[in-house]
């Protein structure tokens, strides 16, 4: 297993936001993590990327005991987070947004093969790449927070939300990219309020409510459930 | 109205005097823009260290690039010291003004406390040389001083632009947390980088000991001037710094020469207060 997660509690100054999260990513595979807004996804995205700490509880990535790394180590195991809202470094142009990704020694040594592979997939950005990112749309702002992930050389790519604040017509494409990841060689762990397409590119899924997993599962068989039916295609 | 040659001359006299503007802004300015510190004892570092050569020049003799080889380094440990403080205590922006405040005021009770209030003046047979361009004077050591400034402004900002380093720290201001998540160790630059501010306020004071008179309350003479170099020439800025450390040095003089002398502290700030009004594209 790439990334095991065993009963982690997660959370912010007293409140803990994710209770005992068990969960797991294959090399190969695209999990998905689905639930309302508030439910703790981005805390437990955030925890796996290295930013938040565990309280209690284990974080393996590819057998290594992640628990007790600092933020800035995570990213060396091959860990790549494509941030909420895309956090991009705006005053940067967009190729050296792409660079951060690769600022680790060993990705450093694959920077020009790298930096080329990421404008064969976003052609548009080549052409922007002297441009501060921030004055990019939102479109390809999400391209260039991708992009740095990419430049990482990551073992699995986690997403928080990359649809949101996207427009419809750009959604799909995004979905159609995160799939590409994966075929790429990447493991893609991916949190998402759009269920529907969230499920439809999943190998897997997990139901987090309230800061605990309540449901798991393929795709198929989560839209089964009455309860999922319910509460997020309204059906 | 005065002659040309006189505002000529004026103008020389203060670029060349900005350049000390722009050499004390350099540090402040990677503090404060890039890890958020405003390290008002900055000013007092850089008398320190023009106290430490003129008593290693007047007592020991020693020339003051040598005394600049050992107090620069030793800046630089002092530098790398006080982040370590900050760290230690999550010292953030608006704490970081009273901290060396603070530790300014210890470091000029220190200096009057060992070298007395009194006047110094560090006097060598080169600090009053200068040769002509025509018409008008150019002092050496202003000189140097400003090509010293120069180089160095002009290496740290490629060092910023260009280097990975430079990269994860100019990211790191942006959003530290993704960062390191990108694997920058923000603290470790931070070190690196509070030390460089220290050693750029060693290399200011080296100069400020050879063109300047010492006395202790000097600390704050330059400090309004300084500030507003600052931030006309955009925090985190190092070439920024010095450009507008010329600027001000030059509006100074010519005010100066122009109007009178009671003008030149009026004309850094109106400065300042006119170019964050018209915000220029260029800047």
């Amino acid at each position: 297993m790439l990334l095991e997660t065993r009963h982690l509690h997660i959370g912010y100054g007293d409140a803990p936001a994710v209770w005992d999260a068990t969960l797991d990513v294959d090399a190969g595979e695209i999990v998905s993590v689905i639930g309302p807004n508030g439910a703790g996804k981005t805390t437990l995205i955030n925890a796996i990327a290295g930013l938040l700490r565990c309280r209690q509880g284990d974080l393996r990535f590819d057998g290594v005991d992640m628990t007790n790394l600092k933020a800035h180590e995570f990213c060396g195991h091959g860990i790549a987070l494509v941030p909420e809202g895309r956090r991009l470094f705006a005053k940067m142009s967009v190729e050296e947004n792409l660079e951060l990704g690769c600022y680790l020694q060993a990705a450093r040594a694959a920077r020009s093969d790298s930096l080329e592979r990421v404008y064969a997939l976003f052609p548009v950005l080549r052409q922007k790449r002297l441009q501060p990112a921030g004055e990019l749309s939102g479109g390809q702002q999400q391209m260039v927070a991708i992009g740095r992930a990419l430049m990482a050389r990551p073992r699995i790519v986690l997403f928080d939300e990359p649809s949101l604040g996207l427009a419809p017509a750009i959604v799909d494409d995004m979905f159609d990219i995160i799939v590409r990841v994966r075929d790429d060689g990447a493991a893609v762990l991916l949190v998402e309020q759009n269920v529907l397409k969230a499920l439809g590119i999943a190998d897997r899924a997990y139901v987090l409510e309230q800061g605990r997993i309540v449901a798991q599962g393929v795709p198929n068989e989560l839209l089964d459930q009455p309860h999922i039916r319910e509460a997020y295609l309204g059906v | 109205m005065p002659s040309a040659t006189l505002l000529g001359q004026a103008l020389i006299s203060g670029v060349l005097a900005g350049g000390m503007y722009g050499l004390l802004a350099m540090g402040l300015s990677l503090s404060w823009g890039l890890l958020r510190l405003v390290n008002l004892s900055h000013f007092a570092l850089a008398f320190l260290s023009a106290y430490i050569v003129y008593e290693l020049g007047t007592k020991y003799g020693v020339a003051p690039w040598w005394s600049a080889a050992m107090v620069v380094p030793v800046m630089f440990g002092v530098g790398a010291a006080q982040y370590w403080l900050f760290d230690r205590f999550h010292v953030n922006e608006l704490a970081s003004l009273l901290i060396t405040f603070s530790f300014a005021v210890i470091v000029e009770a220190g200096i009057q406390i060992y070298w007395t209030a009194d006047y110094r003046r560090f006097e060598t047979h080169y600090s009053t040389l200068s040769f002509k361009v025509g018409p008008f004077f150019v002092p050496v050591l202003e000189l140097v001083l400003c090509v010293v400034a120069s180089v160095l402004a002009w290496g740290t900002w490629m060092w910023l632009r260009k280097t990975y380093v430079g990269k994860g720290l100019r990211a790191a201001a942006e959003d530290a947390d993704i960062a390191a998540a990108y694997g920058v160790d923000h603290r470790k630059l931070a070190y690196l980088l509070s030390g460089i501010g220290a050693a750029y306020a060693g290399i200011a004071g080296t100069f400020i000991a050879l063109i300047a008179t010492l006395a202790p309350a000097q600390i704050w003479a330059w400090l309004g001037v300084v500030f507003a170099v600052v931030i006309i020439g955009r925090l985190g800025n190092p070439l920024g710094a010095l450009l507008a450390g010329m600027l001000i040095g030059a509006s100074e003089s010519l005010a100066m020469a122009v109007l009178s002398p009671a003008w030149a502290p009026v004309v850094s700030f109106s400065v300042l207060i006119v170019i964050l009004l018209w915000d220029p594209e260029w800047l």
